[in-house]
């Protein structure tokens, strides 16, 4: 029985091997090196890329990322804490029913969803156009913004945070609150002494959890910033397309590592792991 | 002990609480002295619960009052109740440790709440008072995890401590905010025997130390009878009988309480006139009740009250069916007549022998019959 499993894990195994682990190497080894694209031909090995590490448009992209990332953990933080502890007091029979519906838009395609959202921040849309036909003459061109940006990343990332969140209040005995109560606090007092406070290991998880895509990833500020607004993925998507896989490469590694020691912490926060299934 | 010269500190009056159709608790009246210690008493889905909870001011009661030192309570929540709770499963904050979790109440009160409680000067300075109230905080701590005898347990996680440590943290945390009334809701349950007897007797001697009311629910009727001074059995919703643990073991008023507290013979008999029942075809002397001449009663005897005497003495004689030994004494289950009678004795017999019964007068106990039981 449990050799048969062996067998059965071994395709994944071999996946992983040849599509994650391996190219990370490469990336590893292409980060020390000149090349041009992947032709080795010509190539040798140098630190010329980590020169451009240090300069001002790689630097203001990753100032980018960390404000637009903050950001949007801070306001996913304020939104998603108010949906899930509303939820959590609702008297809903099947509470996961309605949280279900506040990570619907997930199962839609990023790319799709984002370029949808982005047409309705454009002057001419089909919305503006029905509002018309009644009338009503609404029209709010934001495209291009940081403020786009920001409202992308806050839908996209948002159920990042309420289902960790959620998570941590469900586990909350009622019993506490009472306790609370009865030792003399009053309802405000309540919240934040005992329930914020239980809560913290949900807030953390939901935090990285918001902040690491929202810092590393690009489609959202390409489409919704329509090349206004540089993040530190969009150098990086730019490198990869300019045939510059050194410096790509390089600008990946080092989010890597920050993505690894964002997971480490949520491994020490979080040690049954549930909030990361 | 002279209840009427006590004062009342608590009462609860035409108290009626429903939840949806049902009916928890059917307009019950109850006055609770100052320093007492009482018991809520009954099988689960009696009221008891929701009587206390109703105090503490977690549910709101449908009609009815309750009056705390002669004011109505009604409305005020839980926080401006002179009243704190020792809650079922201990409640205890998971993440506080032990010192934390005591000092909960106290750290978060007002200033305001502090000084009065301290009877602190109220003119002084800020700087000045906030130092006295963090020193006075620590002491009552350090006290009252003392009077729980949990010293040295301060820094202790909640999940580093046993089920009967934590039962005395969830103690210590409700006294030391020094309430008039402590409520306890079946707070030894989860406790293994032999720590439940200890914490039985501990619970009594802290009552008497610190002048508390104590209000205590449980389904246990031996917690119940040793802790008490009185005892209120709940049924339905409906109180059944009030009084001193004796005067219920000893004079229940119907079936329900002669059944419920401890073991007990009931037989169908007539009362036949002043002092004089018949029952099982014999009759017997009896004394202190009176009922109409030829009515029915039902006879409580308590297993206990037997008296095993020579067969050429016996007013009743059974043949035993069964015998436990429990230690002290025997428990024997007669057959007298068709009627099973349980008696308790230390002697021992074998199943076959036949025995012979006595009662005193004052050992028998009539009860009107109940129709609808």
């Amino acid at each position: 029985m449990n050799k048969e499993f062996k067998v059965l894990a071994k395709p994944y195994i071999a996946w992983l091997f040849i599509l994650a682990i391996l190219p990370i190497f490469v990336m590893l080894i292409l980060s020390f090196m000149f090349s041009e694209g992947l032709s080795f031909g010509e190539s040798y090995f140098t630190f010329d890329q980590f020169a451009l590490l240090g300069e001002d448009s790689t630097l203001s992209a990753f100032g980018n990322s960390m404000m637009y990332a903050t950001l949007t953990t801070v306001i996913s933080l304020v939104l998603g804490y108010f949906v899930a502890y509303n939820v959590f007091k609702s008297k809903f029979k099947n509470k996961f029913i309605v949280l279900t519906i506040f990570i619907l838009p997930m199962w839609s395609n990023l790319l799709l969803r984002t370029e949808a959202l982005g047409n309705l921040m454009e002057h001419n849309n089909i919305m503006t156009d029905l509002l018309s036909q009644m009338g009503i003459g609404l029209s709010i061109g934001i495209k291009g913004s940081p403020l786009a940006v920001i409202i992308g990343l806050v839908f996209t990332y948002l159920p990042f945070m309420i289902l960790p969140v959620y998570t941590a209040l469900e586990k909350i005995d009622y019993s506490l609150e009472e306790a609370a109560l009865d030792l003399g606090l009053t309802n405000m007092q309540k919240f934040w002494k005992v329930i914020f406070s239980l809560s913290l290991k949900g807030v953390a998880t939901g935090s990285i959890m918001v902040f690491l895509p929202s810092m590393s990833g690009f489609a959202i500020p390409e489409i919704l910033g329509a090349g206004n607004i540089l993040l530190i993925g969009n150098v990086i998507e730019q490198s990869f397309r300019n045939m510059d896989y050194n410096f790509g490469a390089l600008l990946s590694i080092v989010i890597l590592i920050f993505i690894i020691g964002a997971l480490y912490v949520v491994s020490k926060v979080d040690k049954e792991g549930e909030t990361l299934l | 002990m002279h209840l009427v010269d006590k004062k009342v500190i608590i009462e609860l009056s035409h108290l009626t609480k429903q939840f949806d159709d049902e009916i928890v608790v059917n307009d019950l009246n109850l006055k609770i002295y100052e320093n007492e210690f009482i018991t809520l008493l009954g099988p689960s889905g009696c009221g008891k619960t929701t009587t206390l909870r109703m105090i503490g001011g977690f549910e709101k009661a449908n009609t009815g009052d309750i009056i705390i030192n002669g004011k109505i309570f009604n409305e005020l929540p839980p926080y401006a109740r002179p009243i704190n709770t020792v809650f079922q499963r201990y409640a205890l904050f998971p993440h506080l440790n032990v010192y934390e979790n005591v000092a909960f109440g106290l750290k978060n009160r007002n200033d305001q709440y502090l000084k009065t409680f301290y009877q602190i000067d109220p003119t002084l300075e800020k700087k000045v008072y906030k130092d006295i109230l963090d020193r006075k905080i620590d002491e009552s701590v350090v006290e009252a995890l003392k009077l729980v005898k949990l010293t040295g347990f301060e820094q202790r996680k909640i999940n580093q401590i046993s089920g009967g440590q934590a039962q005395r943290v969830a103690l210590a945390r409700a006294i030391v905010n020094r309430p008039q009334i402590l409520l306890l809701d079946e707070p030894l349950a989860a406790l293994d025997l032999k720590l439940r007897q200890n914490m039985q007797y501990e619970l009594k001697e802290m009552q008497k130390k610190l002048g508390i009311t104590f209000i205590f629910v449980t389904h246990d009727q031996e917690e119940a009878m040793t802790m008490s001074d009185r005892i209120v059995v709940m049924k339905d919703g409906l109180v059944q009988q009030m009084g001193t643990p004796k005067h219920i073991y000893n004079e229940p008023v119907n079936r329900y309480v002669a059944n419920f507290i401890g073991e007990s013979n009931i037989i169908p008999g007539v009362y036949l006139k002043k002092d004089l029942v018949q029952f099982m075809g014999v009759k017997f002397e009896c004394t202190g009740y009176t009922f109409d001449n030829n009515e029915a009663v039902d006879v409580v005897i308590r297993p206990e009250d037997f008296d095993v005497v020579p067969l050429d003495q016996a007013k009743l004689v059974g043949q035993v069916t069964n015998s436990i030994f429990k230690g002290v004494h025997n428990e024997l289950t007669l057959n007298a007549d068709g009627i099973e009678l349980f008696v308790n004795t230390y002697e021992n017999y074998e199943v076959g022998d036949a025995i012979g019964l006595k009662v005193d007068p004052y050992e028998i106990h009539l009860m009107k019959v109940q129709k609808d039981e």
